[in-house]
């Protein structure tokens, strides 16, 4: 016989004779819990963690076996405890109701012990195996999504490091991103934002100037007014942006990705069609890339930069509702307009 | 008490054998079987009327027998079990009257043993 298990079994049945037989059975293999109805059972099985499978009776008093397993499903144990029925119920009915409440077997009295001790154990040590196995996939998942982060950080941290913005920048746009976008999804529901997006975005973001790696110092870091031909090489940024991701498209999952190469790419496009590198128009462009782009260009005015002093928060709006900095969807403007409190407060907050 | 169990068409062998050897498990949880039967009471709910409750306990009182194989009773129980679902529920208790004497017999065995 086999080493005792660290799981209990519960025995759920309102006759001690029965209890006793099955408990004899189990007792050499499994710490055995005991439980008279439904209730007791389900109170037992709020208090343990360690209960490997539930032997079920189907008619007791207080609480049958049939109320115990909708508590079970109602609860969602059910997907992680295994349930047998013991019965000497023979109605089609209650069996099939049983099934579909997700017991995983029918065991009938009276029974033979030793038949159906092989059948129990061999379920228990599945569920054993596929819960831990489920354990070990979200610690997975959650250290991907860690190293998912991380390298979005440190590519942004590059950035951060050669330009000569402050290292703020980028958690001021995802800020301003943040409160726009949420904005948005309150008003717009065409735009189909909902929170899980809304953070996709928010991450993705960060890394909307990643393409100034490319740009040589000189210009990057160039005290004054970039000459013609310096622009466009500054422009390039976007482009270049995207063409870097497509080098790492594995380091972050689907939809991160897309919306980091969209960010890139499209956060200097304009609703008129003026913007670059693409020319983009109107909708064309994501809703992502517009306003991570009003983001930039808030956080350009009111940051200083090598060549000119920041501008205060009211100077800013006004300058972008002017259309000094290009034109914008009329909803994004007017969901700054319904946020110019947040985003000063935002900016001056990260500003300390 | 076995043996006498046994005359009265216990199957104590198969029984003892369910208990996996343990003749003492089987012989303690034998003597509680009277007051197991007892508080069902079954004949009080089919006076009643009330054959859900009779069905509950004529179905209780299949599963303790046929675990501790007093096999005359759990047939007849099995019976009545029947003929409760099929609606017939004057042949079910006249199913358990009719064992009523050998049941009487076998608790009193037991009782006395």
């Amino acid at each position: 016989m086999s080493v005792k298990s660290d799981k209990s079994i519960l025995i759920v049945d309102d006759m001690e004779t029965n209890r006793a037989l099955l408990a004899m059975g189990f007792t050499d293999l499994y710490n055995i819990l005991e439980a008279e109805n439904g209730k007791q059972a389900m109170e037992i099985i709020n208090a343990h963690s360690d209960i490997g499978a539930v032997l079920l009776d189907l008619v007791m008093p207080v609480m049958n076996g049939i109320e115990m397993l909708k508590e079970l499903n109602n609860t969602g144990k059910i997907n992680h405890l295994p349930v047998f029925i013991i019965t000497s119920e023979n109605s089609e009915d209650t069996l099939s109701q049983a099934y579909s409440l997700g017991a995983v077997d029918v065991i009938y009295k009276p029974f033979n012990l030793n038949f159906i001790k092989s059948r129990i154990t061999n379920i228990i040590e599945l569920y054993r195996h596929r819960n831990e196995l489920a354990e070990v996939v979200n610690e997975q998942v959650e250290k991907l999504s860690k190293i998912n982060q991380s390298m979005i950080e440190t590519l942004a941290a590059l950035i951060e490091f050669r330009d000569c913005e402050s290292g703020e920048h980028v958690k001021r746009i995802c800020g301003l991103t943040r409160i726009l976008l949420t904005s948005i999804s309150e008003n717009y529901p065409e735009y189909y934002l909902d929170k899980v997006e809304i953070e996709k975005i928010v991450n993705a973001s960060i890394l909307h100037d990643v393409g100034k790696i490319s740009i040589p110092d000189s210009i990057l870091n160039k005290p004054g007014r970039l000459t013609k031909e310096e622009f466009e090489i500054m422009k390039q940024h976007t482009v270049k942006g995207g063409e870097i991701l497509e080098h790492i498209p594995n380091v972050m999952d689907k939809d991160s990705y897309n919306y980091c190469y969209d960010i890139c790419r499209h956060h200097h496009e304009r609703w008129d069609g003026r913007g670059y590198p693409d020319g983009l128009k109107g909708d064309e462009i994501s809703i992502a890339a517009q306003i991570v782009a009003l983001a930039d260009v808030y956080d350009a005015l009111t940051s200083p930069r090598c060549y000119k002093a920041p501008f205060d928060h009211q100077t800013a709006l006004n300058m972008i509702y002017n259309g000094e900095c290009g034109t914008f969807n009329p909803k994004v403007l007017d969901t700054l307009r319904r946020n110019e409190e947040n985003v000063k407060y935002e900016h001056e907050t990260s500003a300390e | 008490m076995l043996d006498e169990l046994k005359a009265l068409g216990v199957n104590t062998d198969e029984g003892i054998k369910r208990f996996m050897g343990n003749a003492a498990l089987y012989e303690k949880m034998m003597r509680k079987l009277p007051e197991n039967i007892k508080a069902q009471n079954t004949m009080q709910h089919f006076a009643d009327g009330d054959y859900e409750a009779a069905l509950a306990a004529t179905h209780t009182i299949k599963g303790v027998t046929g675990n501790l194989s007093v096999t005359p009773l759990f047939d007849a129980y099995s019976e009545a079990v029947s003929q409760l679902r099929n609606n017939q529920p004057d042949q079910a208790r006249q199913t358990i009257e009719n064992i009523l004497p050998l049941e009487q017999k076998i608790l009193d065995c037991i009782i006395n043993g």
